[in-house]
């Protein structure tokens, strides 16, 4: 549970799963660079894969937001991207996927709640944003509020809590157990789980950063 | 050294209720699931867009289990563990 420091680099820590982040960070740049060095008109091999996970983000990001989301779809793909291949992380021995780190998540989620309160704000003015907090009656002021911070605590909960969970169950049965029981677990908890959550995640981003506008 | 057994087995009991939310998540969802797919059935060609609110809204009713999660893992690693290795070191 506890945040394992790995190295410190001039008197600033670097836990594992900053690490282990920046190793992700580093292996989608260099994917993300080998495959759209000589992009074709007509796709094949890899370009398939890519065109793909664009289409697809674009066509949720789309269809949610209508044309003003425009602008999300990038951040969007980051996300899905980064909380994919960090989920799936969890498959290598030894690695640790950085989504089970509280930090991680928190930071995220963060992240998508600030977007959507700026695109507010920048869209529709700060006093209709202002206002936003005291409808349908002023009364309500404590209750918007209280369900802004747990709309943060349980988009980053759910990821933080399934990746952990699934890394648990699966510590267990390798000490009950240690040959061929956990491999298909592996497979379970962290690559389908994995998708799934990652899915459920840059879905309810769209949807945070969707009702803000509308 | 009594009082630290008894709360460590509090714990554990404490523990085992919180996970009954899990079940009752589980109930839940799969009802959700079943009405999806009689939806899916009625109308095959709105496929996408109620897979795509049924796995929103498994996803925001699964809340209640992940908190309880949360709390489990909160009760053995941050009260449970450290007493457990204060026991084990009282017992010799």
């Amino acid at each position: 549970m506890e945040t394992k420091i790995l190295f410190n680099i001039l008197s600033f820590p670097v836990s594992e799963a900053l690490f282990f982040t920046w190793i992700i960070m580093a292996f989608l740049c260099l994917v993300s660079f080998l495959l759209t060095r000589n992009l074709q008109r007509i796709p094949r091999g890899f370009q398939h894969v890519l065109e793909i996970a664009v289409e697809g983000i674009e066509n949720l990001v789309l269809d949610n937001m209508g044309p003003q989301g425009k602008i999300f779809i990038p951040l969007i793909l980051t996300i899905a991207l980064y909380v994919f291949t960090a989920n799936v992380t969890g498959v290598i021995p030894g690695a640790m996927s950085p989504t089970s780190d509280l930090n991680t998540t928190v930071a995220l989620a963060l992240l998508v709640f600030l977007v959507g309160h700026a695109a507010e704000i920048y869209l529709k003015g700060f006093k209709a944003w202002f206002r936003g907090f005291f409808e349908p009656h002023w009364i309500l002021f404590p209750i918007n509020v209280v369900g802004e911070i747990s709309q943060v605590l349980s988009h980053s909960f759910r990821l933080y809590g399934n990746i952990l969970g699934g890394g648990i169950l699966v510590g267990i049965v390798y000490m009950l157990a240690p040959y061929a029981l956990p491999v298909p677990l592996l497979a379970w908890f962290d690559v389908i789980m994995g998708a799934i959550q990652a899915a459920v995640f840059t879905l309810l981003a769209t949807v945070y950063i969707q009702i803000r506008l509308n | 050294m009594l009082e630290i057994a008894i709360i460590i087995g509090a714990v554990a009991i404490g523990s085992g209720i919180a996970l009954v939310a899990g079940g009752l998540v589980g109930i839940g969802e799969g009802y959700a699931a079943g009405k999806a797919l009689e939806a899916m059935a009625r109308q095959p060609e709105m496929e996408g867009s109620i897979r795509t609110t049924m796995v929103l809204g498994q996803a925001i009713s699964e809340s209640g289990a992940i908190y309880a999660l949360a709390v489990v893992l909160f009760l053995i690693f941050s009260i449970a563990l450290p007493l457990l290795e204060r026991f084990l070191e009282l017992l010799g």
